[in-house]
């Protein structure tokens, strides 16, 4: 048990900003102070900030792609973080062993994260993966779009074999909800093509990535999954992209939710260009914002770069070959099954560069522009960088000096191509923690998380900031000091790091959601038969993972 | 001069970071220098007898050196003279000074190497003047002379520098090679896959990869990297 | 009635996972010879032993503990024939006793690794290869003898989505001599000995379009008969080359493989292509995922200073073995007496030995302390990854007093945490 005393406590869900207050924590939930007798634990928290542990929703951390990053670049193992003993090695640069992320989540405050793409027939691998990060709750999002069941569905306009398809198949992947990749372009990569365009044709199935998106959209809706689908667009990484970014954004209209969003578009920086050349490329971050604000069923996280190295890696396998051949930098990719692709390639991002600044410039104009109810930081790791960089973020979104002085070492590119510059609107510290915590967990449908009401898990970061004292806009450098490295951070009620360090290793679960008791899967049995015997290389009665073979599963029973 | 000799034949092999500035060392820093044996860490007084003459920056390594690993690593100035056979990464990330090895050198030999000169008067091994695993560019600067033969990978990603092998060497040669000159006075194997640029001079036999255009002085390629390489008859 | 269950095979890298088995004849349906052989009941080791006496699983495994612990430099090797279960508990094992961790691929298909580093891989499933492949060319690999149901269940007579007929695929295989393989390909070209790197070099200027700069014969192959392939392979829609050993372990290793990898980012500019390796062992591919998320290498792993570092020349089991730089080694699953050359073999005997495998073999006789194992896939379950990495829960279907891999280093692990306190 634990008493958190004193501290200054921001919790937007439950609309505190920065009150003082007591914080009682009981078998790893908040707590009623009633409720809280005998042995218990007081935290001193005089003076600091009091907040619900980060959650990270959109981070590729486990499964194929990093680990075949981590083979592909060893150059990026060579940073050693700690050396083993109470605890394990802990190594990466940006790249990190699955130690070592759970570590440096847990050192920033931060207590959960999921991994944004699972290949289906590659679940096993990414949960193996998962359990092996330590310190955080996680979880993994199957990747929907190019798979062949899909394509099938929606060119048969099959709703009820598609939404059983979707309870089928997160069942079987032990994932968490619908992440549709660059919907169809994966599947018109395998003859060497892409889907720009969302009424581009998907080859031998007659669809287009708009009736795939809005298929998944009103299946998942129907199912009323945890999470809404989670949209990696069309035409990623392109100049002038960012209209086809608002047209997918429109084929949510007419649904809603009043629990959640009915689409989350992820990291929008990548698909937020304007122009028509990489010459004349500018920002469309403004218009996304408009279009995102005005709406109030659809959220986006940020996808920022942070100046340094990164790597590529997504299921977007033709966009991925494509800045293969943009920097002729070494190139993974991974055809797979009947189920899309994946591709991996090593960035960096330059401050002098011209295109590098620009991509930073507009995610952080999303970052401003976008209501903070509806965007969540993310750098879309290692898309854009490491996550460890998230004080970064916060620091520049709340400060205009900051990004004032960061300007003056960018490529002067982004004063004309962007509107960042002008942006007076600095977030508050309310907002920025809404941004990394309240908004995530509302995002992926997590009442648990995000927050530090009664019955809340208690997910807690404690930081030597006093947000009644510190100036977030004038002393930037401290709020990035400050959140790098948390003063305690709580999992479950018990203090796994403090001031830097570890304290004890401990094991997060593993959401998944079952909506199979939604669905009559006999309508589909034929069909994965037929499936399976024809176009898979292994036996469905060999497919997909089992709860017992992971560390701690936790079931989301969808109602 | 700080002369180093092996206290007793190493077991295994034993990691030490040394480089002429350690002779400028106090007597108890010196002794107390860290090095690794296996899992264990050790002193440097533990695996080697330890005696000075003179107080310049120099290094003489007296005995059977070929267990021993990373000597003259990051070095900047000085001297280290080995009077036997020396193991791995000797001489890598250097930036100044000079080592004489008088017997034989095992791999990655002067890796990614940026100044300086390494002098070996027996055989080397693989990986000389190498870039380490993921990195894009291997030795920039300096000199390595070896007077016997080598193995494989020789300069390969070299961006710069020179190196000299008297005698026969194995394959892969200058492989994506950019900038800097690698002479061979004896035969090699397969020179200048993907070469992007600099010199090959080979006095011997050598087998050139497909990629190469004849031009007036020898060869030029590899046209699979759009290089302007070229490989030279010495 | 005779129970059959379904079994997935943990011989080769070729996984197949349709093999019905018959749990009274104990014989399977569908395997291969191979297959057939694994699953099929053989010699054991009879019980755990130190210095060949028969002892109990603690003490054996207390022995074990004892000694690792105590050296210096202990090289732990070999997992490519266990499960990932027991792989990540060796990870960490070594890590524990700062050792070196090394398995199987360093002899084999680590060159595929290396050159992953250089370039990365442009690969796909093998499902994919047996859906929309219309070209396959074998490069250095047999999969006749070494994989004998990969070409019928993936690569070869495989259908699937766009192939629906043997006619729909080409077949090629280029190798230094004739094999079983290439009497089933359409195509066989034969090269010389050791001359990979420059055919491939050769392939890539040809298809780039600069033929001028490749000469009248490359490797014993004519520059027409290149240009015929280079066509060949520029005109498929979806091509897959499959590599083996013949690459990886001849002149040329790692560059033969990057170079191929080249030849394959080149292709893609044009039309589909994939590459990929015919990885041996029916989990070799685990043994390298596993440390890479662990300690973020694969294979060649040195613990001693309480991280990760990754030396193929430096740390590799034979490299190490040869230049007697270990003072200790546990051998898992594998069996280097056999297979490593005399001089490795040499240090080997001079030093203390664990074995744990469930079959003995020429590396029970010099160890001090043996384990014996129960056989994964059908005394043991745990997962293993395909040749193409995709994942599998092989299956137990038999009991057995015989511990599995997994219990023998947990229980390993816990020793060797007791004698370091
Ligand atoms: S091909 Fe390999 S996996 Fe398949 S049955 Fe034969 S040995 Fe087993
Ligand atoms: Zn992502």
């Amino acid at each position: 048990m634990l008493h958190i005393k004193n501290g200054i406590v921001i919790d937007p869900k439950n609309g505190i900003d920065a009150e003082k207050m007591d914080i009682f924590v009981k078998n790893g939930k908040i707590v009623e102070e009633s409720e809280v007798k005998g042995d218990v634990k007081v935290i001193d928290a005089s003076n600091k900030l009091v907040v619900a542990g980060g959650f990270d929703m959109h981070a590729h951390i486990a499964g194929s792609k990093i680990n075949v990053g981590r083979e592909m670049r060893p150059e990026e193992m060579r940073t050693v973080r700690l050396v083993a003993g109470k605890f394990r090695a802990s190594i990466g640069r940006v790249l990190l062993t699955s130690p070592a992320i759970g570590y440096e989540y847990a050192k920033m405050g931060y207590t959960s994260a999921f991994e944004a793409a699972q290949p289906p027939v590659g679940a096993l691998h990414t949960h193996e993966e998962l359990d092996a990060i330590p310190m955080i709750d996680k979880a993994a999002l199957p990747v929907f779009g190019n798979w062949h069941f899909v394509l099938k569905y929606v060119a048969e306009k099959n709703w009820e074999k598609l939404r059983t398809f979707i309870a089928w198949a997160i069942e079987r992947t032990k994932g968490f909800g619908v992440k549709v990749v660059n919907p169809g372009g994966v599947e018109a990569w395998m003859y060497g093509g892409n889907c720009k365009s969302l009424d581009d044709e998907v080859p031998g199935f007659g669809v287009t990535p708009r009736e795939i998106i809005t298929a998944l959209i009103q299946e998942t809706e129907n199912l009323n999954l945890s999470h809404s689908v989670h949209l990696h667009c069309n035409n990623l990484g392109t100049p002038g992209n960012y209209e086809t970014t608002i047209e997918s954004m429109k084929l949510a209209s007419k649904f809603s939710n009043d629990r959640r969003q009915v689409l989350h578009v992820t990291h929008v920086q990548f698909n937020a260009y304007s122009g028509s050349s990489w010459r004349d490329v500018g920002s469309g971050a403004a218009e996304i914002a408009k279009y995102v604000n005005s709406v109030d069923n659809i959220t986006i996280d940020m996808g920022q770069p942070i100046f340094g190295h990164a790597t590529a890696m997504t299921g977007d396998a033709p966009f991925q070959f494509t800045l293969h051949k943009l920097t002729g930098a070494r190139w993974s990719n991974k055809d797979s099954e009947i189920e899309g692709g994946a591709g991996i390639v090593p960035i960096g991002y330059l401050p002098k560069n011209p295109i590098h600044a620009l991509q930073w410039a507009i995610g952080l104009e999303l970052g401003l522009l976008v209501d903070s109810d509806k965007v969540v930081l993310s750098t879309d790791y290692p898309n854009g960088g490491p996550f460890t960089e998230y004080p970064y973020i916060m620091a520049m979104l709340m400060s205009r000096k900051m990004r004032e002085k960061e300007l003056e070492r960018v490529s002067p590119y982004v004063q004309k191509a962007t509107g960042l510059a002008a942006i007076d609107r600095e977030k508050t510290l309310f907002e920025v923690i809404q941004m990394t915590r309240s908004l995530p967990a509302r995002v992926m449908g997590l009442d648990s998380k995000g927050h530090l009401g009664f019955g809340a898990d208690a997910d807690i970061a404690i930081y030597n900031f006093d947000p009644l004292t510190v100036d977030v806009t004038n002393d930037f450098e401290t709020v990035y000091k400050v959140f790098k490295t948390s003063a305690y951070t709580i999992k479950g009620g018990e203090i796994i790091a403090m001031n830097g360090e570890l304290v004890k290793e401990v094991w997060g679960r593993t959401f998944w959601v079952d909506a199979t008791s939604k669905v009559e899967m006999e309508a589909i049995e034929s069909d994965l038969d037929e499936m399976f015997s024809k176009y898979y290389s292994l036996e469905r009665q060999n497919y997909g993972v089992e709860e017992s073979w992971i560390k701690k599963p936790e079931r989301l029973v969808m109602g | 001069m700080l002369i180093l000799k092996p206290k007793f034949d190493f077991e295994i092999s034993v990691e030490a970071e040394i480089t002429p500035a350690l002779a400028l060392a106090t007597d108890e820093e010196i002794s107390n220098y860290q090095v690794y044996y296996g899992k264990d860490k050790a002193k440097l007084s533990d695996l080697f007898e330890i005696s000075r003459e003179g107080d310049d920056a120099k290094l003489l390594l007296d005995g059977d050196f070929s267990k021993v690993k990373w000597i003259g690593a990051r070095m900047d100035e000085g001297e280290i003279v080995v009077k036997g056979d020396i193991g791995d990464h000797c001489g890598a990330y250097m930036t100044g000074g000079k080592i004489v090895v008088e017997g034989n050198a095992l791999d990655w030999i002067g890796a990614e190497m940026k100044g300086g000169e390494i002098e070996v008067n027996g055989n080397v091994r693989n990986y000389v003047g190498c870039a380490y695993w993921g990195n894009m560019t291997g030795m920039t600067g300096g000199k390595i002379t070896v007077k016997g033969n080598a193995g494989n990978y020789i300069g390969e990603k070299m961006g710069g520098g020179e190196i000299e092998i008297m005698g026969d060497t194995g394959d892969f040669v200058g492989t994506e090679m950019k900038d800097g000159t690698i002479v061979i006075h004896g035969n090699c194997g397969f020179v200048g896959g993907d070469m992007k640029g600099g010199t090959i001079k080979i006095k011997g036999n050598f087998e050139l990869v497909p990629g190469f255009r004849k031009v007036e002085d020898g060869f030029e390629g590899d046209v699979n990297a759009g290089g302007k390489g070229k490989v030279l008859q010495l | 009635m005779a129970e059959e269950v379904n079994i997935i095979c943990t011989f080769c890298g070729s996984v197949c996972d349709d093999v019905q088995f018959d749990l009274e004849k104990f014989k399977g349906k569908k395997f291969c010879k191979l297959g057939s052989s694994k699953f099929s009941k053989k010699e054991r080791i009879k019980a755990p032993m130190i210095d060949g006496k028969e002892v109990s699983y603690e003490e054996a495994i207390e022995k074990a503990a004892e000694i690792l612990v105590n050296a210096k430099r202990p090289l732990l090797y070999g997992w490519a024939s266990t499960v990932n279960e027991a792989i990540r508990l060796g990870v960490l094992l070594t890590e524990k006793v700062r050792g070196v961790y090394d398995q199987c691929a360093s002899v084999c298909h680590a060159p595929g690794t290396l050159a992953l580093i250089e370039e990365g891989v442009p690969g796909g499933s093998l499902g994919e290869i047996k859906n929309r492949a219309d070209m396959v060319v074998f490069w250095g690999s047999n999969p006749m003898e070494a994989h004998p149901r990969h070409p019928v269940r993936y690569s070869v007579r495989a259908k699937g989505l766009l192939i629906k007929d043997r006619k729909d695929r080409k077949v090629v295989v280029v190798d230094v001599r004739k094999t079983k393989s290439a009497n089933m390909a359409d195509l066989f070209i034969q090269i010389k000995p050791g001359y990979d790197y420059p055919v491939l070099s050769a392939l890539r200027a040809i298809i780039k379009g600069e033929e001028d700069a490749v000469p009248e014969e490359v490797g014993g192959v004519k520059k027409e008969q290149l240009k015929e392939l280079a066509e060949m392979m520029k005109s498929a829609k979806y091509g897959a080359v499959l590599y083996g050993l013949g690459v990886t372990q001849s002149r040329g290793r790692d560059r033969n493989v990057e170079n191929a990898i080249k030849l394959i980012q080149l292709l893609n500019r044009y039309t589909r292509w994939i590459i990929w390796p015919m990885r041996g062992h029916y989990n070799v591919v685990g043994a390298g995922e596993v440390p890479a998320w662990e300690a973020g290498y694969t294979y060649a792993i040195d613990f001693s200073r309480g991280y990760p570092r990754f030396s193929p020349g430096e740390f590799s089991a034979n490299e190490i073995l040869q230049r007697g730089d270990c003072d200790a080694a546990l051998i898992i699953a594998s069996d280097p007496a056999a297979h490593f050359p005399k001089v490795s073999v040499k240090h080997l005997k001079k030093i203390p030995v664990i074995q744990i495998d469930p079959f003995p073999n020429m590396t029970t006789l010099l160890s001090d302390v043996v384990i014996p194992s129960a056989v994964a896939g059908l005394e043991a379950e745990g997962t293993a990854y395909r040749m193409d990495g995709i994942p599998f829960r092989v299956k137990k279907i038999v009991d057995t007093e015989y511990w599995s891999d997994e219990k023998i280093l947990e229980l390993m692990l816990e020793k060797v945490n007791e004698l370091q306190r």
